[in-house]
C-alpha cells in the first residue's frame, strides 16, 4: 500500500517534471525558431528562398558578400548605426554617471522631486507626443536630415531610466566611502572620478546595454527626421526594404538582418553576467 | 578613545558645515543630463501643447495664429479620434494580460528548475528577444507572417493542415488579423523581459516559505496563488502600468505592420496623429499637436489611476 502511494507520487512528480520541461522548453523554440529562421533564409539560394523549405537544400553564402559591397548605401547605413549607437551610449552614460551620483551622495537641494519627475517621465508618451516640435527644433538648428542631429533625441530617450538605474547602483555603495575620501580631502569630482568609478562597471554595462538596444533599433526618430538613404540608419533601411527579385531579395534582407541583430546579442552574451548582477542589483528596485 | 565610526560622524559633520555653500554648486552634476531633458524633451513638449493653440504650419514664414481650442473641439469631434482611441484600448487590453501572464508562470517553472547549467541556458535563450532591438522584431515578424514565404503560414497549411494555400489567412495589410498579428509579435518580444523581471522577483522568496506551505497541504494552485503572486505584486503592478503606457502609445509596430489604411486595425490615435503630423500636408500639425496631447491626457489619467489602486492595496 504505502509502496503503491510511492510509485504514485513518483509517477506524478515525473510527470510534473515532464510537463514543465515541456513547457519550458516550447517557450525556448516558439523563442529560437524565428531567429534559427531568419538564418536559414540568410543562406539559401535566390529561386529557393521563394519557397516555404524551413531547411535549404543548397547553402549560399554569397549574400552577405553582395550585401556589404554591391549595395552601395548599406556601408554608409552601417556607419550610421555604429556612429550615432556609440555616441549615444557614451554621452548618455556619463549624464547617467553623474545625475545618478548626485541624486545620492552629495547634498543636494530638491532631490526627492528630481526623483519623482524621472518616474513620473517613465509613464509619459514624451517621445511620441513631442515629435512634432523635435522635427521644427531640429530644422531650426539644421540638424534634419543628419546623422550627428540624430544623437540629441536619442540621449533623452533612455536618459530617465539610466539615471534611476544609476542611482540603484550608487545606493549599494557603501556611504563609509564617500565619507573617507572626503576626510582625505577628495571634493565630491574627485571621490566621483577617482573612488567610485571603478566600482560601477555593473552599472555601466546596464545603462550601456538598455541604451545600446534601444538606439541600435530605434525606429520612429530616424525615420521622421532623416530622408536621404544615405543618412539613414539600418533599421529604417531593413523596415522599408521592400522584397523583389532585384537587389532586395529575400536571402539578401536576411542577410542585412543578421548583421543587425548579431551586435546585440554578442555583447548580451559577452557582458550577460554583469547585465543580471547589475538588473538585481539597480534595476528592479526602480 | 573615539571610534573610527565616530571619528568618521564627527568629520562628516565638519565637511557638511564647511561646505554648506557648495550645496548648489553640486547642481553642476546634473548639467549634462539637464541640457538634453529640456532641449530635447521638455521644451518640445511644452512647445507641442503652444502649437495644439494654433495653426501652425512647418513651412509657412508667417507665425502661426492662435485659434483657441478649435484643435481640440475638432478633435474631439473626430470620429477617426474615436476609433484610433478605441482600437489602441482594444490592443492594450488583450495584449497586456498575455505579456504579463505567460511570463509570470514561465518564471514560475524556471524557477524551480534545479539543474544549473539548464536553468542559466533557460535564462540566457529567454533574454535574446529583449537585445534584439524593436524594429528588428517587427521587420522579422513581418516576414513571419507573410502570406506567401512566412512559416506562420506554412505551419498552419503544410504541417498542420488547418487551411490550404487558397484559404491561409491574410496577417497583414491592414486585414482584421493584423491586430492578432502584432498582439502574438509583442508577446514573443517581451516574453523572455519580463520572465527576467519575475525571475528576480522570485530569486526574493525564501524557499522554505514554499516547503512550509507544502508542508501544510497547500497544493500547487493554492501555493501559486497564496505564496508566489503576493509576493510578487510589486513588480506586477509596476510592469502592468508600465506596459498599459507603452501598449497606448505603440506606434513603431503599427506603421511598419500596418501602414496608413485608415480601415485598419492597427490605425490607431498615435498612427491617425503622425499621418496628419507627416503625411497628410503641411497644415495641420497643429491639430495633430492637440490629437496627440488629448491621447496623452486620456493615458496618464489612467495610469495615474492604476497606480492608484496598485499604491493602495500595499
Amino acid at each position: 500500500m504505502a509502496v503503491t502511494i510511492q510509485r504514485y507520487h513518483q509517477r506524478r512528480f515525473h510527470a510534473g517534471l515532464i510537463a514543465k520541461h515541456a513547457v519550458i522548453n516550447l517557450g525556448v523554440v516558439i523563442i529560437l525558431l524565428p531567429l534559427i529562421w531568419v538564418l536559414l533564409m540568410s543562406v539559401k539560394s535566390l529561386p529557393e528562398s521563394y519557397t516555404t523549405n524551413f531547411w535549404p537544400r543548397q547553402f549560399d553564402f554569397s549574400h552577405y558578400g553582395f550585401v556589404l559591397t554591391r549595395i552601395q548605401t548599406l556601408p554608409q547605413n552601417m556607419f550610421n548605426s555604429i556612429f550615432v549607437t556609440l555616441a549615444t551610449v557614451a554621452i548618455t552614460t556619463f549624464c547617467a554617471i553623474l545625475g545618478g551620483y548626485a541624486l545620492v551622495h552629495v547634498r543636494l537641494p530638491g532631490r526627492m522631486l528630481l526623483i519623482w519627475l524621472l518616474i513620473a517621465s517613465l509613464f509619459f508618451p514624451t517621445r511620441l507626443l513631442s515629435l512634432i516640435s523635435i522635427y521644427e527644433i531640429q530644422r531650426q538648428l539644421g540638424l534634419l536630415n543628419t546623422v550627428v542631429g540624430l544623437i540629441f533625441p536619442y540621449v533623452t530617450l533612455n536618459l530617465a531610466v539610466s539615471i534611476l538605474i544609476m542611482r540603484g547602483i550608487f545606493e549599494q555603495l557603501p556611504h563609509e566611502l564617500v565619507e573617507a575620501s572626503r576626510i582625505d580631502g577628495c571634493g565630491p569630482w574627485r571621490t566621483l572620478f577617482l573612488v567610485l568609478l571603478p566600482l560601477l562597471l555593473n552599472g555601466i554595462v546596464v545603462v550601456s546595454m538598455v541604451n545600446f538596444v534601444g538606439v541600435w533599433g530605434e525606429y520612429l526618430l530616424a525615420v521622421t527626421l532623416t530622408n536621404d538613404q544615405a543618412t539613414r540608419t539600418l533599421p529604417v533601411v531593413l523596415a522599408s526594404a521592400h522584397s523583389g527579385m532585384g537587389q532586395w531579395a529575400y536571402p539578401r534582407i536576411a542577410a542585412v538582418y543578421v548583421i543587425a541583430v548579431t551586435p546585440g546579442i554578442i555583447i548580451f552574451a559577452l557582458f550577460q553576467r554583469l547585465y543580471f548582477k547589475g538588473l538585481t542589483e539597480g534595476a528592479i528596485k526602480l | 578613545m573615539a571610534t573610527v565610526a565616530s571619528r568618521v560622524a564627527s568629520a562628516a559633520r565638519a565637511w557638511r558645515s564647511t561646505y554648506r555653500v557648495s550645496d548648489y554648486s553640486n547642481l553642476l552634476f546634473l548639467i549634462p543630463a539637464t541640457v538634453f531633458f529640456v532641449g530635447w524633451q521638455i521644451y518640445p513638449i511644452i512647445r507641442v501643447f503652444v502649437l495644439s493653440f494654433t495653426d501652425y504650419k512647418y513651412l509657412e514664414r508667417n507665425p502661426p495664429n492662435f485659434v483657441g481650442l478649435h484643435n481640440y473641439i475638432n478633435a474631439l469631434n473626430d470620429p477617426l479620434f474615436h476609433v484610433g482611441m478605441l482600437r489602441a484600448f482594444v490592443f492594450t487590453v488583450v495584449f497586456v494580460p498575455l505579456t504579463i501572464l505567460i511570463p509570470l508562470v514561465l518564471a514560475v517553472l524556471i524557477d524551480r528548475v534545479t539543474n544549473p547549467w539548464l536553468s542559466s541556458f533557460y535564462r540566457i535563450v529567454l533574454l535574446i528577444p529583449a537585445v534584439i532591438p524593436g524594429p528588428l522584431v517587427f521587420v522579422l515578424w513581418k516576414w513571419l507572417f507573410d502570406f506567401q514565404i512566412g512559416p506562420v503560414n506554412t505551419i498552419l497549411v503544410e504541417w498542420l493542415g488547418i487551411f490550404t494555400r487558397q484559404t491561409a489567412p491574410q496577417w497583414l495589410g491592414g486585414t482584421p488579423l493584423s491586430l492578432p498579428a502584432v498582439i502574438i509579435m509583442e508577446v514573443w518580444w517581451g516574453l523572455g523581459y519580463h520572465t527576467m523581471f519575475f525571475l528576480a522577483g522570485l530569486a526574493a522568496v525564501p524557499k522554505d516559505l514554499s516547503e512550509q506551505a507544502r508542508i501544510d497541504g497547500a497544493n500547487e494552485w493554492q501555493l501559486f496563488w497564496r505564496v508566489i503572486v503576493p509576493r510578487l505584486l510589486p513588480i506586477l503592478s509596476i510592469l502592468v502600468v508600465l506596459r498599459f503606457g507603452t501598449a497606448m502609445s505603440v506606434i513603431d509596430e503599427y506603421l511598419i505592420f500596418g501602414g496608413f489604411q485608415r480601415t485598419s486595425p492597427t490605425y490607431t490615435w498615435t498612427v491617425y496623429m503622425y499621418d496628419l503630423a507627416f503625411r497628410i500636408g503641411d497644415w495641420l500639425q497643429g491639430y495633430a499637436a492637440a490629437i496627440g496631447w488629448l491621447g496623452a491626457v486620456v493615458m496618464m489619467v489612467f495610469v495615474v489611476g492604476m497606480l492608484y489602486v496598485f499604491r493602495s492595496r500595499d
